[in-house]
């Protein structure tokens, strides 16, 4: 006999009430253990996105490019890049090197020009680090040996383009000239943001260099890792190992340039902060009706237990380890119930509409998050120890004789 | 009787709001409790027995008159002290029994042993080595108390059980809970708690009044053979004819007050 056997028997002495609060208990912790897989999931997907969307793991530019704008085309751009290019390559923790050009300029098709936000890519690399290419749903992506260019939906739209029409770009060149060239509408991607997608055009890097007359110059270099864990150690390396062979280049994590990601993640955690506070508040409140219940049934029990001599504080922490308990049991149960749910959602393939700013929804998924669940039975064990402590440090304080005289 | 009082009580008030008004429920009563004693206080209902027996074990404090434990006054203990007390100097009868419905006959028994402090076990710690931190000590204790909560060795606290419930007559019925025991059981089970902690006096409060004639007779014959073979002392309170025969003193009470001297 100890008191954890003590502490079950009396949970289990009121089958129907036990098992009501632990539904309740059981309920809160699901929500929360479901909310935070879902959470994460979100969070798994943003940092994709944004890694696979041209950002890479890290990301090399001229050091002045990361905290200033460029008044000129390429004014920061990097030079030697075959050389920089050499060196990433050839290190074993990299797995893709993505060099980019960014520029602005004029496409004119049919006659009507409109302004787009280009980028000049190795077409073979983003193939295999970037998800762009599979943004394509017309016509194919790029190819280093064509001067075709892909275009966003909406600015095909906006253009009237179809696969195939002909387009004149036109952008100031590194040198402040303005230079123009012919291309062909090789692919139409389908981009999720709106704004993006009125504006998106990508090109292969000879074409874009050649349009901006800065051979063998880039913006930057995204890389992807085949280790992402160890951005920053990797990231130090190379940075070293770039210095050693003569080109200085400036690095960041992609958190560091990730700003929506980061939002997005802050704006999570508030929601989710909040949202659970308002759980537990529910939970200790419906729980507490229960437990005022079991500490008022049992007050002559109290009195007998303080007559042969029991401390008032060990009574207290006896109703205590009973909610903690009944707590960790209902944790147990909500295991279950979460996992439960976790597997229908995702066997469910459940669309939920496009969020704010795109045009695409997405299927809905949960993750198991070990440490959530961790925190929702911890959360759960001490709402419930709560919510006994305050009845139970009543009771067990109230006058021995008055406890005895209970009916 | 010659011997030191275990237990003296002068001038002993108490009242209790009802209403708008109080209630006397004791009015100045002198009382002594000797080691080994047979007292029974008898009175109408009303009377103050209750209130006197409650006094008497600490489970109440008087508003006036003093309470003196092997001279020491009673007054002066904190709540701590006075449940130390209770644990190990009283045991408790009480008219409806007042067993806990979730544990067997025998952890019934049990329990006051498991109320008392683990006894600190030698330490096995190298001389010159440093012991953990104070702070580490106490969660260690209070997990140690989740876990096992034992005062003694578990399979002594299980033999005494044992042993108890056998001189109480209950001999097999160890792991049977509460409520498949009869009134008689019961109340034997009770006594035999009682007793757990080798108490210097047991204070039983209408011990027979939810018993039938036949199991009252029984108990009160037990009661008064734990008396003779153990040394305990009784303190019951009653109107029940049957204590008053197999009492060594009678006090007497009406309306608060000591109506007649000891016997």
């Amino acid at each position: 006999m100890n008191r954890l056997t003590i502490a079950w028997r009396n949970i289990t002495r009121n089958h129907r009430r036990s098992l009501l609060t632990g539904g309740i208990v059981a309920f809160g912790f699901a929500s929360f253990a479901l909310a935070g897989g879902f959470m994460a999931q979100s969070f798994d997907g943003l940092r994709d996105n944004a890694i696979r969307s041209g950002l890479g793991h890290v990301q090399f530019a001229d050091a002045r490019a990361f905290d200033q704008s460029e008044e000129t085309t390429l004014q920061f751009g990097i030079g030697q890049t075959g050389k920089a290019m050499q060196v990433l390559r050839a290190d074993t923790a990299v797995e893709v090197v993505m060099p980019r050009v960014e520029f602005y300029g004029l496409v004119s098709a049919g006659g009507r020009s409109l302004p787009f936000a280009g980028i000049g890519v190795d077409p073979e690399a983003e193939a295999r680090g970037s998800n762009i290419p599979r943004s394509v749903h017309q016509g194919q992506w790029l190819d280093a040996k064509d001067r075709g260019v892909v275009i966003g939906g909406g600015l095909a739209k906006a253009l009237n383009a179809r696969l195939g029409s002909s387009v004149t770009l036109l952008a100031t060149t590194s040198d402040g000239t303005l230079n123009a060239i012919d291309a062909t509408v090789r692919g139409i991607a389908d981009i999720s943001i709106k704004e993006l997608s009125e504006r998106y055009l990508a090109l292969p890097l000879p074409l874009a260099q050649e349009l901006l007359s800065a051979p063998d110059t880039v913006s930057r270099i995204s890389v992807i890792l085949k280790e992402p864990a160890r951005e920053p150690e990797t990231a130090a390396r190379l940075v070293e190992q770039l210095k050693q062979s003569g080109v200085t280049l400036g690095v960041k994590i992609w958190r560091e340039l990730a700003v929506f990601y980061q939002q997005v993640r802050m704006l999570y955690l508030a929601i989710f902060g909040f949202m659970g506070a308002v759980l537990l508040v529910v939970v200790f409140l419906s729980t507490a009706n229960a437990t005022l219940m079991s500490v008022t049934e049992r007050t002559r029990e109290i009195g007998t237990l303080r007559a042969l001599g029991a401390r008032p504080r060990r009574i207290t922490s006896s109703f205590i380890l009973e909610g903690a308990l009944l707590g960790l049991a209902s944790s147990v149960a909500g295991t279950v119930l979460s996992l439960l749910i976790t597997f229908a959602i995702n066997i469910s393939n459940i669309e939920m509409p496009p969020p704010p700013g795109s045009v695409k929804g997405f299927i809905i998924s949960v993750q198991i998050i070990p440490s959530a669940y961790l925190a929702a039975a911890t959360a759960m064990m001490i709402t419930l120890a709560l919510a006994s402590f305050f009845p139970a440090r009543r009771a067990a304080r109230a006058p021995i004789v008055e406890s005895l005289a209970h009916v | 009787m010659n011997a030191t009082p275990l237990l003296s009580g002068r001038g002993l008030t108490k009242d209790y709001p009802m209403g708008a008004e109080r209630v006397h429920a004791l009015r100045g009563v002198d009382v002594d409790v000797y080691p080994g004693d047979f007292l029974a206080l008898r009175g109408p209902s009303g009377s103050g027995k209750t209130t006197l027996i409650n006094l008497l074990g600490l489970l109440d404090m008087p508003d006036k008159g003093t309470l003196l434990l092997e001279g020491r006054d009673t007054a002066t203990l904190s709540e701590n002290e006075r449940a130390d007390t209770r644990r190990d100097r009283f045991g408790f009868v009480f008219q409806s029994f007042n067993l806990i419905p979730v544990l067997t006959a025998a952890e019934n028994v049990a329990y006051p042993m498991l109320l008392k402090p683990q006894p600190r076990r030698p330490s096995a710690t190298a001389p010159g080595v440093a012991l953990p931190p104070a702070s580490m000590q106490l969660w260690r204790a209070a997990l140690a108390s989740i876990l096992s909560a034992k005062a003694e060795p578990p399979g002594d606290m299980q033999a005494r059980a044992v042993d108890l419930l056998a001189a109480v007559g209950l001999a097999g019925k160890e792991h049977v809970r509460p409520d498949l025991l009869s009134g008689g059981q019961r109340q034997r089970v009770a006594i035999a708690r009682a007793l757990a902690n080798h108490p210097a006096v047991i204070f039983a409060d209408e011990p027979t009044a939810s018993l039938d004639s036949r199991t009252a007779d029984t108990i009160l014959d037990l009661m008064k053979q734990l008396n003779q073979e153990r040394g305990v002392a009784f303190v019951l309170s009653t109107h029940d004819p049957r204590v008053v025969e197999r009492a060594a003193r009678i006090i007497a009470l009406h309306d608060g007050a000591i109506e007649e001297g000891a016997i």
